[in-house]
């Protein structure tokens, strides 16, 4: 019954053997020049400003909620829109294909709503205020 | 998707619409007790929905979901405890200024999890309803921000089990790549079919690794202690009840539709997992001082007894284990509900000394307390002997000798933690028999100034003495008569195999 | 329904003391008194009825039965059944109930009300225990003694208190996994025979057990006996147990909670597994000479008064295993009498002790001496205990010990010998308490109020007893005969 695990133990040795023979491998052929810019940072081509470890604006983090929100949606419903009308003919499927459409941009309006009320959308909000909702502190 | 796909998915359903409730709830006017209470309806209406949803099992929901007695039965567990951990939250949340609305819709989302992965019927589901149920703990473990141990938790919490996922996703895929199918019952039969296991016994080892991980067994138990203390008591009976018992019942559905010649190799594993992680929580739990850290060792053996009527693979070990499974929920809301109630906020009542002399301050919740300690030690008139029981019945019918001899063994270990708590509380500081300090020789604290004035909270809000209540009737109740019980546990596991 | 009233009136006594208690700490002495008082004038009239041979069979059948499903799907029953052995064995509990009850009234002042919760509740494990029928049941009774037996110790015990507490509680609960496996087993073994599964003792005896099978399932009850009883090398929680006890707890944990493990021998371990018990008996009779003289020697040594006694328990019921394997009529006979009266005497001499212990604070043997100037009452009751203890004739030990010592010798005549040195070493530890403590001159320059009148009731009705006992024994082996004529053929020797 042991004997089954073979196969796992095969496929272990295959894994660190794909992943450390690919290291090794690439030592012996990369090439090996080791000076000052080839230790610097890689900034696009330009010479890096500053160090690598500072604070991002956490303001940053709106964009990324805004475009979960409308970027990722388009994701989900592009291929919904384009079966839809073949969805609508179907007597199985009836409506109902238009209904979980809704529903989901629904929960995303939900969604939007609470971030928009809580104030998480404002770009510019002082330091010193609380991120609580203003009514109830 | 016919009206009656929507009946059997009606708990899902309510549980998912009353999280969007909530939100809304949320934006449109900020208060506690109403969005406590709508939780709490939500939660409510979807254990109502359930007996609405018995009317159509079995019944198969797409590919995807089944909504069988199995199914609902867990379905009723997760959702019981979760009304559990809503009323204890809420006095808990009251005493903490932070921002506390959130937190129920995540409540609700992690329940919506459990409830997916109770149901799921193919890998898809599986991985949906884990990872639901997994974000939304992320969040809870880390909501007391406060506390200097909520970040540090969140992010082991974040990590490790962002790596088990990736674990049971990859073990999927290779499992797909031998069968061609991610549905339970084609796979099982094409598992069968294929002359040696492929691919297929490396997927599932893989997929074992982010099983484990949710089921805190050993080896894959390093996170719980430190999750179980930096996260807010409420939420710790969360991740010990609902994740763990929402993962077990898919598991023992996978099993108890695998053939014996394809479960047998992980059978086996199971076994070595089942005896170590007994031995293992058992003896990590005895020098332990802090509660909190104790119950997960704790919970860690309570896996590994249910693992060992879960390899017993017969139908009895299935009723044996999901009343284990009850009475292991019963207990551990239970204890750390006592812990919830006694927290103010300062600090959790987490320290073994915050409990010394409880049974003198605080005589109900001190008996309690120590209801729950001798149910997870599986002393009669507690539900607990009755699973404990039922868990070596099981072993002993199936032969398992050795996982039911390290059992016992592991239990009378568990007493000495178990009963070295139950001495703290009944060992006396107060004011009023401070003659009988002196006994406790070393033990006690040089200066009696300087007794613990813990915990201060005097108060136990309604909705936590309810589900305390509850509790105890339960603990009691299950462990005198569990006929009943027994006959919906026979009844629901049965079309298991 | 006389049955579940046995079991309910000290459960329900208990409760009620302890809600009372929290008011009046005199009430909840009263209540369980009168919950105790009752359940022994129960206990007594079936006697009487068992006697009188018109209600109650007296041909050796079952006298009282009860049964109803509990747990139908595992094949539990809450069935209980009472026979002239449990009837013995109820009474005793009663008794020494009422007089534990007594021997506290002034020793414990805090939380009065818990501690006859407690106390009640493990005289209604012990209860259980003695008429439980169906395996499971009596597993739940044998762990529901424990845990208020473990918050006696616990929280009314004198320094050493919780070590000691949770070494009994860990050495009876690990045993007792132990049974409750080979309990487990032994009912799959009956299902696998007879396709029906059943902790029912009457469906179970007579189960088929092969030579290893029925030899580990055999050790698995041995062990959680031997460690009640106690057997030898098993026994290192009672001194600790008994010492650490308040007297009340000592009293109990001597004169009934060991009586458990002779009565489960006697119950289960010798008919359910007949021969595997019969394979076991030169081990099991060896073991019990060596707790004899074991528990004398170290009897001997002791300085520590309640030490010494717990010690004899040893050796006392080293002569209950003897008994028990030599498996005749004699030595079953002088089993049964001497649980009653090993309950009498060495209860007699924890309460003496913890009489003693309430006056000079000490149970320091070396410190005590001349005691007798100072309280001649007690001096006169520990002349009469410590000669009941080392088995003078007249006295119930007498007729136990040389009931089991006839019958043993049928089987075995070696052991038999050596174990007769017991009662000569019992006798040396027994004069050297008595003349230690109350002979001599009063060095210590001790002073203190003699027995006062309830502790004189309560030592009077253990000398009224042993007195009974020993000169018209009758009665009680008249009320045991019919039960062990039905259970002696089960191991023919």
């Amino acid at each position: 019954m042991f004997f089954d695990y073979a196969n796992v133990f095969v496929f272990a040795l295959g894994g660190a053997v794909l992943v450390f023979g690919g290291m090794w491998l690439g030592s012996l052929i990369r090439p090996k020049r080791e000076g000052e810019a080839g230790l610097e940072p890689y900034e696009c081509g330009e010479k890096p400003i500053g160090s690598a470890w500072f604070r991002f604006d956490i303001r940053y983090y709106t964009v990324a909620l805004v475009y979960l929100l409308f970027a990722v949606e388009i994701a989900f419903l592009f291929p919904w829109a384009r079966v839809l009308k073949e969805a609508l003919a179907d007597d199985a499927i009836g409506g109902l294909a238009l209904v979980e459409g809704v529903v989901f941009i629904l929960v995303l309006a939900v969604g939007l709503a609470y971030v928009w009320r809580k104030g998480d959308l404002d770009w510019v909000r002082g330091i010193s205020h609380t991120p609580d909702d203003p009514e109830e502190g | 998707m016919s009206r009656t796909d929507l009946t059997a998915l009606s708990p899902l359903l309510v549980v998912a619409l009353a999280a969007v409730a909530v939100l809304l709830l949320i934006s449109v006017r900020r208060n506690h007790r109403a969005t406590a209470t709508l939780t709490l309806a939500g939660l409510v209406l979807g254990l109502v929905s359930i007996s609405w949803a018995a009317t159509v099992t079995p019944h198969q929901v797409a590919p995807l979901l089944i909504a069988d007695g199995y199914a609902l039965f867990y379905s009723a567990l997760v959702l019981a405890a979760a009304v559990v951990v809503c009323l204890l939250s809420f006095d808990y949340l009251e005493q903490r200024g932070e921002q506390r609305e959130e937190f129920y819709v995540l409540l609700l989302l992690a329940t919506l999890g459990g409830l997916v992965l109770v149901g799921a019927s193919h890998f898809v589901t599986l991985f949906l309803g884990l990872e639901i149920l997994s974000v939304a703990i992320y969040v809870m473990v880390a909501y007391a921000r406060s506390s200097p141990l909520a970040a540090e938790t969140g992010i082991k919490y974040l990590v490790l089990a962002g790596a088990s996922s990736a674990f049971l996703v990859f073990g999927m895929a290779l499992v797909y790549a031998q069968t061609g199918t991610l549905e339970f019952r084609p796979l099982v039969a094409q598992l069968s079919a294929i002359e040696g296991s492929g691919l297929a016994l490396p997927g599932m080892a893989l997929m074992l690794v982010g099983v484990g991980f949710k089921l805190a067994v050993v080896p894959f138990h390093m996170w719980t202690p430190e999750v179980y203390q930096g996260a807010p008591a409420p939420v710790t009976a969360f991740v010990a009840t609902v994740s763990k018992g929402a993962m077990f019942a898919l598991l023992l559905r996978f099993f108890a539709a695998l053939g014996p010649g394809e479960a047998r190799p992980l059978l086996v594993v199971l076994g070595l997992v089942a005896m170590a992680s007994i031995l293992a929580g058992n003896l990590l739990a005895l020098l332990e001082q802090n509660i909190k850290r104790l119950l997960a060792f704790s919970s860690i053996a309570h896996l590994g007894y249910v693992l060992v009527a879960f390899l017993a693979s017969s139908a009895f070990g299935d009723e044996a284990v999901t009343f284990y499974l009850v009475a292991y929920f019963v207990s551990t809301l239970a204890a750390f509900g006592v812990v919830t109630v006694l927290s103010d906020n300062e600090r959790e009542a987490e320290r073994i000394e915050d409990y010394r002399g409880l049974f003198w301050r605080r005589p109900l919740l001190a008996t309690l307390m120590t209801g729950a300690l001798l149910s997870l030690a599986g002393i009669p008139l507690t539900t607990g002997f009755v699973g404990k029981f039922a868990v070596v019945a099981a072993g002993v019918e199936a032969s398992l000798w050795l996982p039911v001899s390290v059992l016992a063994l592991g239990s009378a270990i568990g007493l000495y933690y178990y009963l070295r708590l139950v001495v703290v509380m009944l060992s006396s500081l107060d004011a009023g028999a401070a003659t009988e300090s002196a006994a406790d020789s070393g033990r006690t604290p040089a200066d009696p100034g300087q007794t613990p004035a813990w915990p201060r909270a005097a108060r136990v809000g309604g909705g936590a003495a309810l589900a305390l209540g509850l509790l105890a009737l339960l603990l009691l109740g299950l462990g005198l008569y569990p006929g009943p019980l027994m006959d919906v546990i026979e009844s629901s596991v049965s079309p298991l195999r | 329904m006389t049955l579940i009233l046995l079991i309910a009136l000290p459960l329900g006594g208990g409760f009620l003391a302890w809600m009372l208690g929290r008011f009046h700490a005199q009430a909840a002495r009263w209540v369980s008194l009168a919950a105790l008082g009752a359940g022994l004038v129960l206990a007594l009239n079936l006697w009487a009825e068992q006697v009188g041979g018109e209600v109650l069979p007296n041909d050796g059948s079952w006298l009282v039965e009860f049964s109803r499903a509990w747990i139908p799907q595992l094949g539990i029953s809450f069935h209980l059944a009472l026979d002239g052995l449990s009837l013995l064995m109820i009474a005793l509990t009663f008794l020494v109930g009422i007089l534990a009850v007594g021997c506290s009234w002034h020793e414990i002042t805090t939380r009065v009300g818990f501690f006859h919760f407690n106390l009640m509740w493990v005289l209604a494990g012990v209860v259980g225990v003695f008429l439980s029928m169906d395996l499971f049941l009596f597993y739940f009774f044998w762990e529901l003694m424990l845990v208020p037996m473990y918050f006696l110790i616990a929280i009314w015990g004198h320094e050493r208190r919780i070590p000691a507490a949770v070494k009994f509680f860990i050495f009876t609960q690990a045993s007792g996994l132990l049974m409750l496996l080979a309990i487990v087993g032994l009912a799959f073994v009956h299902q696998r025979h007879s396709g029906e599964l059943s902790f029912d003792y009457f469906d179970l005896l007579g189960t088929p057990l092969g030579g290893v099978t029925g030899m580990l399932l055999m050790l698995g009850f041995f062990f959680a006996f031997a460690v009640k009883l106690p057997v030898v090398p098993l026994h290192t929680w009672l001194p600790d147990a008994h010492t650490e006890a308040p007297t009340a707890g000592s009293l109990v944990l001597a004169a009934l909670l060991l009586k458990t493990g002779a009565y489960g021998l006697i119950r289960f371990v010798v008919p359910l597994f007949p021969d595997a018990a019969l394979a076991f008996t030169p081990v099991a009779m060896t073991l019990g000479v060596v707790g004899i003289l074991y528990g004398a020697v170290l009897a001997f040594a002791q300085t520590d008064l309640k030490r010494l006694v717990a010690y004899t328990s040893v050796s006392h019921l080293g002569f209950v295993l003897l008994g028990v394997f030599a498996w005749n009529e004699l030595a079953l006979q002088g089993v049964v009498m001497q649980m009653i009266c090993h309950g009498l005497s060495t209860g007699a001499l924890f309460v003496l002790v913890g009489a003693l212990y309430e006056r000079t604070h000490t149970r320091d043997l070396t410190r005590l001496s001349g005691l007798w100037a100072v309280a001649p009452k007690m001096g006169a009751m520990g002349v009469f205990f410590a000669m009941a203890s080392l088995g003078l004739p007249g006295l119930g030990n007498f007729i136990a010990e040389i009931l089991v010592l006839v019958g043993a010798y049928s089987v075995n005549v070696a052991l038999t010998v050596l174990a007769t040195f017991g009662l000569v070493a019992a006798t040396i530890y027994s004069v050297r308490l008595v003349s230690r403590a109350f002979h001599g001159a009063n060095d210590g320059a001790w002073k203190f109020p003699d027995l006062s009148a309830r502790e004189m009731v309560v030592l009077g009705v253990m000398v009224a007893g042993l007195v009974w006992l020993g000169l018209y024994p009758q009665p009680v082996l008249d009320a045991a005969a019919p039960a062990l004529s039905q259970l002696l053929p089960v191991m023919p020797r």
